[in-house]
């Protein structure tokens, strides 16, 4: 059985709903962080399995960003880490529902 | 200096009023003697002007001069220099200037046993100067916008000046009542001269004539502008209905009522009327309806200035009829007669206004003439003064106003309907009448006790008194010609193509001059003989005398009005201000906002799974949308 270009969409959407899932759905603000990771990585799913199905594919665009992404993400988790860090001193906990200043 | 410098003579009074109001603490007396020379100057001034007009023989001077402009609508501060705006300049810086002079003496308060000027004797000099500019501003003018704020300046400075003595409330309420009063009539004057402008696209007064002689502005149109224009003048001139804040003026300083009666405030109505007369004989209506307004105020001011017992409102009500008479004759195109009377009443009214402030000056401030009598042996004068002015507007021959009224006469009879005439000679016979009276309840029978320490006012008061007694015997003979190229008034001072001369028809002079005297006889007589005979006239008369004390209830007529009609408008247009405007507008708007805010807030629940939900759900949307779009 050969792979399609779709299997890989498939998984894809599939990585991206669970990740959708957790970040709506879980409490623990870390939970939510590794649920936002889950739908990065099932961009770059998409993104390589695009750039491997290209005709030209000495081109490898699709694989750069992906390169960027997972950079960039490191980044990010380690800001968003430090901010639920400071979040716990403050308050005691990293239950996102009972976050809601913002509330109207 | 000639004839272009004729702006000069308004100029004067301009600077001296920033001068004096800016700078005056910084001079002696808080400057009240540069108002004088500003005065004196633009007389001076005016002489030339007069030289050099009657040397160039026009008839009409105009001096364009663009102030600004605006799209195809130009405003000019030009002049016109005519022998209508000479005869206004003439009386206006020569009664001006007696009457400052005049207040240099009554202005002085004794107080306490030593004599000081008044405390703000610097602002009644430098309003003085402000009136007499605008004054001469509005005879001067070329184009309505700048005549209309002339007027309004006017109109402002008689204000402050009515309320000069602004610690008594009476003085307050007559400064409101004239400057409401007038109002009232300026608001139509605007709407007549933006009829005028947007007919004819122009501010010009004689382009405007033009355009409504050669019959470009439709007959309507002129008439409708003409009527309102008119309602200006009655407001100004003191015209019936909007008469009732003369009497009330005199609550101002005298020298003051001298100056609205004779030059700078009443005339200037007169002064409208006959400048736009061309206007008025297009619309025929509007014209008649002049001469009906003149007759009715004539009539109701005579017979007013019959029973007031307030020396300085007799000669209010006095200078009601005679702009009476003289609306009268311009509704009967009387220019020349209607001209004539304005300067000849104008001397003889100010030297009667003086002379009261004479009487008063003295007298602690009483104008009752029922507490007077025998003034003359005490103030010999003043006396002669007063008398003069009174046989003058009585029209006794051969006095000033004697021959101006035999004008109007002639002009009446060759312009109107009869019955104008029979009406116009029961009011000569009511003002020598009332004349009478008041000359003879003040200055003769027997001196009262009280009045025995009255004595003649300063010379600086009694000198411009005895000036204008002397033109008040001398200056109606300007109504002849003269020689030295003076050929009569009535060459001088006409509208049209000719001038005339001084028209003497016997009969009518004969008639005129057996009225007059004879109602001013009648008068000596009623109130020489004994005072019953009055008494028993004033109960016989019992119901007329009622309506004439209660001034025909005019102001208890515009008091209903105020109070029934003005103030229950205003109660409803403030109750829908209330209710409607600020409860459901402005109130309402927010109200609507923060109701809103409430409504909406359940949404917004602080929690960012929500937040996140909502951003999958359309982006979600959106992506069907796209897919079922290309699908």
């Amino acid at each position: 059985m050969t792979l399609e270009l779709v299997d890989f969409q498939i998984l894809a959407a599939a990585l991206f709903c669970l990740g959708l899932y957790g970040v709506l759905a879980r409490k623990s603000a870390v939970m939510v962080l590794m649920a936002v990771e889950l739908m990065l990585n099932a961009v770059n799913i998409n993104l390589v399995a695009f750039a491997a199905f290209r005709d030209v594919s000495s081109i490898v665009t699709g694989q750069v960003i992906v390169i960027f992404v997972i950079t960039v993400a490191a980044a990010e988790v380690g800001l968003a880490l430090a901010v639920i860090m400071r979040l716990f001193r403050r308050r005691g906990t990293v239950n996102v529902d009972e976050i809601d200043l913002m509330k109207g | 200096m000639g004839i272009e410098e004729a702006w000069l003579i308004p100029t004067y009074g301009f600077i001296a009023f920033g001068v004096i109001a800016l700078l005056g603490r910084y001079f002696p007396s808080q400057g009240k003697h540069l108002s004088i020379i500003a005065i004196v100057a633009a007389f001076v001034t005016f002489w030339f002007v007069l030289f050099d007009f009657v040397g160039q023989g026009v008839a009409e001077y105009h001096l364009p001069r663009v102030w600004f402009s605006a799209g195809d609508i130009s405003v000019g501060s030009g002049m016109i220099v005519d022998s209508l705006t000479i005869v206004m300049l003439a009386l206006v810086t020569f009664v001006a200037a007696l009457v400052q002079i005049y207040s240099l003496g009554y202005m002085r308060h004794s107080h306490k046993g030593h004599v000081a000027d008044d405390p703000r004797i610097g602002w009644y000099f430098a309003v003085h100067s402000l009136f007499t500019a605008a004054m001469l501003t509005l005879v001067l003018a070329d184009n309505l916008l700048l005549l209309y704020l002339a007027w309004e300046l006017v109109g402002l400075c008689s204000y402050l000046l009515i309320g000069f003595w602004w610690e008594r409330k009476s003085a307050v309420n007559a400064s409101k009542k004239a400057f409401i009063a007038t109002r009232v009539g300026d608001v139509g004057l605007l709407i007549g001269i933006l009829i005028l402008v947007t007919e004819t696209g122009t501010f010009d007064i004689i382009s405007i004539i033009h355009a409504v002689e050669a019959g470009d502005v439709s007959e309507g149109k002129a008439t409708l502008a003409a009527f309102m224009i008119f309602l200006g003048a009655m407001g100004k001139s003191a015209q019936f209905p909007l008469h009732v804040w003369l009497p009330d003026a005199m609550e101002g300083p005298t020298p003051v009522s001298a100056l609205i009666h004779a030059a700078t405030m009443v005339t200037a109505g007169v002064f409208l009327v006959a400048r736009l007369l061309p206007i008025y004989e297009v619309a025929e209506s509007a014209q008649m309806f002049v001469a009906v307004i003149g007759i009715i105020t004539a009539l109701m001011g005579a017979t007013l200035a019959l029973v007031v017992t307030d020396l300085k409102r007799v000669l209010a009500y006095s200078t009601m009829s005679h702009l009476g008479f003289m609306m009268l004759t311009l509704g009967a195109s009387g220019f020349t007669a209607a001209g004539f009377h304005l300067l000849m009443h104008g001397l003889s009214k100010a030297m009667l206004f003086l002379s009261a402030g004479s009487i008063m000056h003295s007298m602690h401030d009483e104008t009752d003439i029922t507490k007077m009598g025998g003034l003359r042996h005490r103030m010999p004068i003043t006396g002669a003064a007063f008398t003069i002015g009174a046989l003058s507007l009585s029209g006794i021959a051969p006095l000033a106003a004697f021959w101006s009224k035999d004008e109007m006469l002639l002009a009446i009879q060759d312009g109107l309907n009869p019955a104008f005439l029979v009406l116009f000679l029961i009011a000569v016979v009511l003002s020598a009448l009332y004349m009478a009276r008041a000359t003879y309840l003040v200055f003769f029978g027997p001196l009262k006790p009280e009045n025995r320490d009255v004595h003649e006012s300063p010379a600086v008061m009694s000198v411009p008194l005895a000036i204008l007694a002397v033109l008040s015997v001398f200056a109606g003979f300007i109504a002849l010609p003269l020689g030295g190229g003076f050929e009569g008034i009535g060459q001088f001072l006409f509208h049209g193509e000719h001038g005339h001369d001084f028209e003497f028809q016997p009969g009518w002079t004969i008639v005129s001059i057996v009225l007059a005297t004879g109602g001013f006889a009648l008068g000596i007589w009623l109130y020489k003989s004994s005072r019953s005979s009055v008494d028993s006239l004033r109960t016989q008369l019992g119901p007329v005398h009622k309506l004439l004390i209660n001034r025909y209830y005019m102001d208890t007529l515009y008091q209903w009005f105020v109070d029934r009609v003005v103030l229950a408008l205003g109660r409803a247009v403030a109750l829908f201000d209330r209710t409607v405007v600020n409860d459901r507008g402005i109130n309402g708007s927010g109200l609507t906002v923060v109701e809103a805010g409430k409504r909406l807030r359940g949404h917004v629940t602080g929690l960012f799974a929500d937040y996140g939900l909502a951003m999958g759900a359309g982006v979600t949307a959106i992506a069907v949308y796209v897919w079922l779009r290309t699908a």
